[in-house]
């Protein structure tokens, strides 16, 4: 049985851990102190480059390389915190908010000590209310107790730190939307490059970081590079010569959601399976493992064949999903996934923040597809159509077997295509909207057709027991890269 | 300077240009609709998607890039030698490839799932982008089966309308108010596909604050689909039924390049035409929708004759003769002879020839409209002066030796004492104020060659039907000293004639020796004789104007 790390979480729910005093005997701030004690800015950044910390917001961008990328002569430089946290699925940025506000200033002092930032902008999600009182209240006290403001406990640092409530949109979560919404703007994202490391808030350098990941912070300061390595695993990506390593270290808090028994954050270490995590969250209700969604709802869906799956970035990006900002939903056999996917197309098509073309009309239109097949209206031809898949020489091509011809189908897939490729990763969009909504929207219909089918064959919602709605991986090019490649490997 | 291989083409261009324009320099076309030169580039229409090449190492080739890139965002620049692709390119691009054509065809399928497709009843159908893009790039049916978005048609101000169903929000016109008119009434409301181009309202519906600045019918123009449509041109006609005469606005001295739309029956439409250092892409509404005089049913026909006090219709001879009587009865420095700003330099310059060569007289006038209100925009200006040839009529009126130009007070000073007065005018609906009217009486003999009936029409003694700039060849100056063309769309209503037609006719007849046969010619005459102006003739000006030294 897998135990939890709690490093993020270990004293959340000490009392009062959110008042300045409590936070301080719990080594509070201490870490602050240390980094500035005992190393210099640069020292700091090459540390978390050599931790591997990877954003946690959802890309899983190197932190260290997104610093790296910061020009130095251009200043003002600002940090802003993404605490627009607003997938579903997702609500650890909550509790630290709430609970302990004064763990995410730290990591913010850390951060604007390393890359000489003077101004920090929080972008809280207009929905927490408790946790931006919290907030404000820390950040008052901290001012309070001059670990804010001018001249920082003596040395000669200024650091303000502004909250800044969201007013409620899903894209105002994506970085550049964020910085829009923070200038005060339509939450648009902007086209990119510049990136905001070069050009972000009010024109300026802007280093765009997740809660979680400044809260990694303090823990690397105070504990060393070498103990946060030894959490998670490090591959070693051999299509460079000679291989690079590619970390995944650290905790992550998991959010696990749906039909599990206990659902709930759960700090642990990257790259445990979906076995073990399920485990974890005391275990599945109901009999069996239909689908599990590994990273907030634009993930693409993961079947009952992958539960083995290791929940890390690179795992995860080389199973063709991503575990994004880690909130994962468990569905039962109970669960009909044309139902499922109509939820979560209602909430894209909602939205989509409608600056660029295909995404604009190209959500709602997926969902009333989908909306379609549910009232049991899909389109099914009276035609049949040679059918591909692996042949008798085990490569793709034509089986020899004809198959049914479901219009609405393949109109789904094509649009989903359309707004942004699954196939080839590439998107027509200004932003990565346009594939967290094509993402779900072909992945459930590529590996739950036979639902898909059996919903337009009957005319109604049919949930089909797990073997039956899934399609096996062998006959699937959905699954085609599912495997680790040999490229890749455990260091 | 850049070399890049585009498609097939390998083309030297300048730093800084975006792939759109430099395909359209070279005749290919990449569609596009956000996109427009004038304004900023948010990339949001995703048509004008094009394919960069980049070298990828492990292949050792150079490939097309794993994303398709927005041409309009793309810019080139000169790359240092170590990055050179093959070794000589700075850029590789091609905007014909399966997989740029594949996306065109995605985006405009999307741009149509919610387009009412009312092409019939459509203003912009026939010079519309998404009509011309759709026939060109797009596919040829439709897989939409959902219920179309049908927001509402707008009345955003006194001349623009939206039909906000055909808006694929490309955001051109919310641009245009905060960037060029710097007002910004146009914004977005709603969100996602309910996305609607709007003005401010309050919660009740009603606006607070209308698209009502100089500047708004420019929305019209750049708006790429039949959204936002000018009242004044809703359905008068098709546009492909439309001449066009590549002109200059008359309506003040900034001299905008337009475009004169015309059918046999009249002018339909003015339309800015780009000049880079005089009006850009823009032109406004007193310019826009100033023409509406030359349509008049109003305007003079025939000359006329005071016969017992009451002006009557007579014919050219007989009006001629009556003036020619006059002038040759009185001294030269009774007469003075008035020009006009709104005049061409050809028409003020045979004027002036008439005056100096044929009667003597070194007393002349410069008359035009009075100065009304100047505006200034972030990137566009309108000028106090409403006349479009001040800086021309005063140069070529006072070019021959000895001539006098007057204007305001010491003007109407000196026609006060005046015997015979020819006032060319051609200013419409131009009132007068109280000295000039008191001086305008005291002259004994009026002649006043003018195309609408005016106040002063009603003070002269003879009325001559003159042309607007809509009817006639010839140059204006601007303030800035840019000579430029306008030339003529319709035929002069009734047995109105050309100004310095008129002109030429009155010195013939008083014994003067002059044989012009069009503008052109008198603009040979003024290159000779009108210092400034050597290489100021037809040929040389061409559409694009040429500067004064």
């Amino acid at each position: 049985m897998v135990q939890e790390r709690r490093i993020l979480y270990e004293h959340l729910d000490v009392p009062d851990i959110n008042t300045f005093d409590v936070f301080r005997q719990y080594d509070g701030y201490t870490r602050f102190e240390k980094a500035i004690a005992e190393y210099q800015p640069e020292d700091i950044a090459k540390m978390v480059m050599d931790s591997g910390l990877k954003g946690r917001g959802g890309a899983g961008f190197s932190t260290g390389l997104k610093w790296s990328f910061v020009p130095k002569d251009i200043k003002p430089c600002y940090l802003c915190c993404n605490a627009d946290e607003s997938e579903p699925g997702t609500f650890s940025n909550r509790y630290v908010l709430e609970k302990n506000p004064h763990l995410l200033i730290e990591g913010i002092l850390i951060c604007c000590y390393a890359m000489g930032i003077e101004t920090t902008y929080i972008y809280i999600r207009g929905e927490f209310t408790l946790g931006k009182k919290m907030l404000d209240a820390a950040i008052k006290e901290a001012y309070e107790k001059g670990y804010l403001g001018k001249d920082v406990r003596g040395t000669g640092l200024n650091i303000d730190i502004y909250s800044h409530p969201g007013a409620g949109a899903y894209i105002c979560g994506e970085e550049t939307g964020l910085i829009e919404s923070l200038e005060g703007k339509r939450g648009q994202p902007r086209n990119k490059p510049p990136f905001p490391a070069v050009e972000g808030v009010f024109g300026k350098p802007t280093v765009v970081q997740n809660v979680e990941t400044l809260c990694n912070l303090p823990f690397i300061v105070g504990n060393g590079v070498e103990w946060y390595t030894q959490m998670g695993p490090t591959y070693a990506d051999t299509r460079a010569n000679p291989p690079t390593p590619d970390p995944n270290t650290g905790t992550k808090l998991y959010c696990i959601s749906g039909d599990v028994n206990e659902p709930g954050v759960y700090e642990l270490d990257l790259g445990l399976t979906c076995t073990e995590l399920i485990e974890v969250a005391g275990g599945l209700r109901g009999e069996e493992v239909k689908a599990v969604i590994p990273g907030g709802s634009s993930a693409p869906i993961l079947t009952h064949y992958e539960l083995d799956t290791r929940l890390d970035f690179t795992s995860l990006t080389l199973a063709k999903s991503m575990l994004g900002s880690g909130g994962i939903i468990v569905m039962n056999e109970t669960r009909n996934i044309v139902d499922c996917l109509l939820n979560i197309m209602k909430f894209y098509a909602h939205e989509s923040c409608g600056q660029c073309t295909p995404c604009r009309w190209g959500t709602p239109w997926v969902r009333d597809i989908v909306q379609r097949i549910a009232d049991g209206n899909g389109r099914k031809s009276t035609m049949t159509r040679p059918k591909f898949g692996v042949a008798e020489n085990g490569r793709w091509g034509d089986t020899g077997e004809t198959e049914d011809i479901y219009e609405d189908l393949d109109l789904l897939e094509s649009v989903a295509n359309n707004i942004a490729n699954v196939d080839t990763m590439t998107w027509n969009t200004i932003c990565v909207f346009g594939i967290a909504v094509s993402w779900p929207a072909v992945s459930y219909m590529r590996k739950f057709r036979p639902e898909f089918e059996a919903t337009i064959r009957e005319g109604q919602l049919v949930t089909l027991p797990v073997a039956e709605a899934t399609v096996p991986p062998e006959e699937n090019y959905a699954y085609q890269q599912r495997f680790v490649p040999k490229e890749f490997a455990d260091l | 300077m850049a070399f890049i291989k585009l498609n097939d083409l390998e083309i030297e261009v300048e730093d800084g240009m975006n792939i759109v324009e430099i395909a359209r320099e070279h005749g290919i076309e990449v569609p596009h609709y956000c996109y427009h030169p004038g304004l900023s580039r948010p990339a949001n229409c995703r048509m004008c998607l094009v394919e960069p090449h980049v070298f990828f190492p492990p292949a050792g080739a150079i490939v097309p890039d794993r994303q398709l890139a927005t041409g309009c965002t793309t810019t080139v620049r000169t790359a240092p030698p170590e990055r050179k692709l093959d070794g000589k390119y700075d850029f590789i691009v091609r905007t014909d490839s399966e997989r740029v054509k594949k996306a065109r065809e995605d985006i405009l399928e999307f741009l149509l799932v919610h387009h009412p497709l009312d092409c019939p009843v459509c203003d912009q159908a026939g010079e519309c982008d998404l009509q011309d893009f759709s026939h060109r790039h797009g596919s040829d049916k439709s897989r939409y089966l959902e219920v179309k978005n049908i927001p509402p048609k707008k009345d955003l101000g006194p001349d623009v309308l939206l039909y906000s169903t055909r808006c694929i929000v490309c955001t051109r016109c919310i641009r245009f108010g905060q960037e060029v008119s710097g007002s910004g009434e146009l914004g977005l409301i709603n969100r996602g596909s309910h996305d609607e181009i709007d003005i401010p309202r309050s919660h009740d519906g009603t606006p607070i604050q209308l698209l009502d600045n100089k500047l708004a019918g420019n929305v019209v123009d750049i708006c790429p689909v039949g959204a936002l449509i000018s009242k004044d041109f809703l359905f008068k006609s098709r546009p492909w039924f439309l001449e066009k005469a590549s002109s200059v606005c008359s309506g003040c001295s900034v001299g905008c390049n337009i475009t004169v739309e015309y059918k046999a029956d009249g002018v339909y439409r003015l339309k800015p035409r780009f000049h880079e250092d005089i009006n850009q892409h823009w032109m406004c509404d007193d310019g826009r929708l100033g023409y509406h005089y030359v349509n008049s049913d109003d305007r003079l026909q025939l000359p006329l004759k005071r016969v017992d006090g009451e002006l009557s219709p007579t014919h050219w001879a007989d009006a001629l003769s009556v003036i020619t009587e006059q002038l040759s009865e009185v001294e030269a420095e009774d007469i003075i002879v008035i020009g006009s700003a709104q005049g061409t330099n050809e028409d003020n310059y045979v004027l002036q020839q008439l005056a100096h060569d044929v009667l003597k007289t070194t007393q002349l006038g410069l008359f035009g409209q009075l100065p009304g209100e100047a505006h200034k925009f972030p990137q566009f200006t309108i000028e106090a002066d409403k006349n479009p040839n001040m800086a021309g009529a005063r140069t070529i009126l006072g070019s021959a030796n000895g001539n006098v130009v007057l204007e305001g007070d010491a003007l109407w000073e000196k026609v006060s004492g005046a015997k015979v007065v020819y006032l060319v005018s051609g200013a419409p609906e131009r009132p007068l104020e109280d000295a000039e009217k008191a001086a305008l009486e005291s002259v004994d003999f009026l002649i006043v060659q003018d195309v609408l009936p005016s106040e002063i029409t009603e003070l002269a003694d003879v009325v001559l039907p003159g042309t607007t700039f809509a009817e006639k060849d010839g140059t204006f100056t601007n303030s800035t000293g840019w000579v430029q063309r306008i030339r003529k769309a319709i035929d002069p209503p009734g047995e109105a004639r050309l100004d310095w037609e008129i002109t030429q006719q009155l010195a013939k007849q008083l014994g003067g020796e002059m044989n012009y046969h069009f503008a052109g010619e008198i603009a040979l005459a003024i290159a000779e004789n009108v210092p400034g102006y050597q290489d100021a003739t037809h040929q040389n000006i061409g559409d694009a104007g040429i500067k004064l030294a």
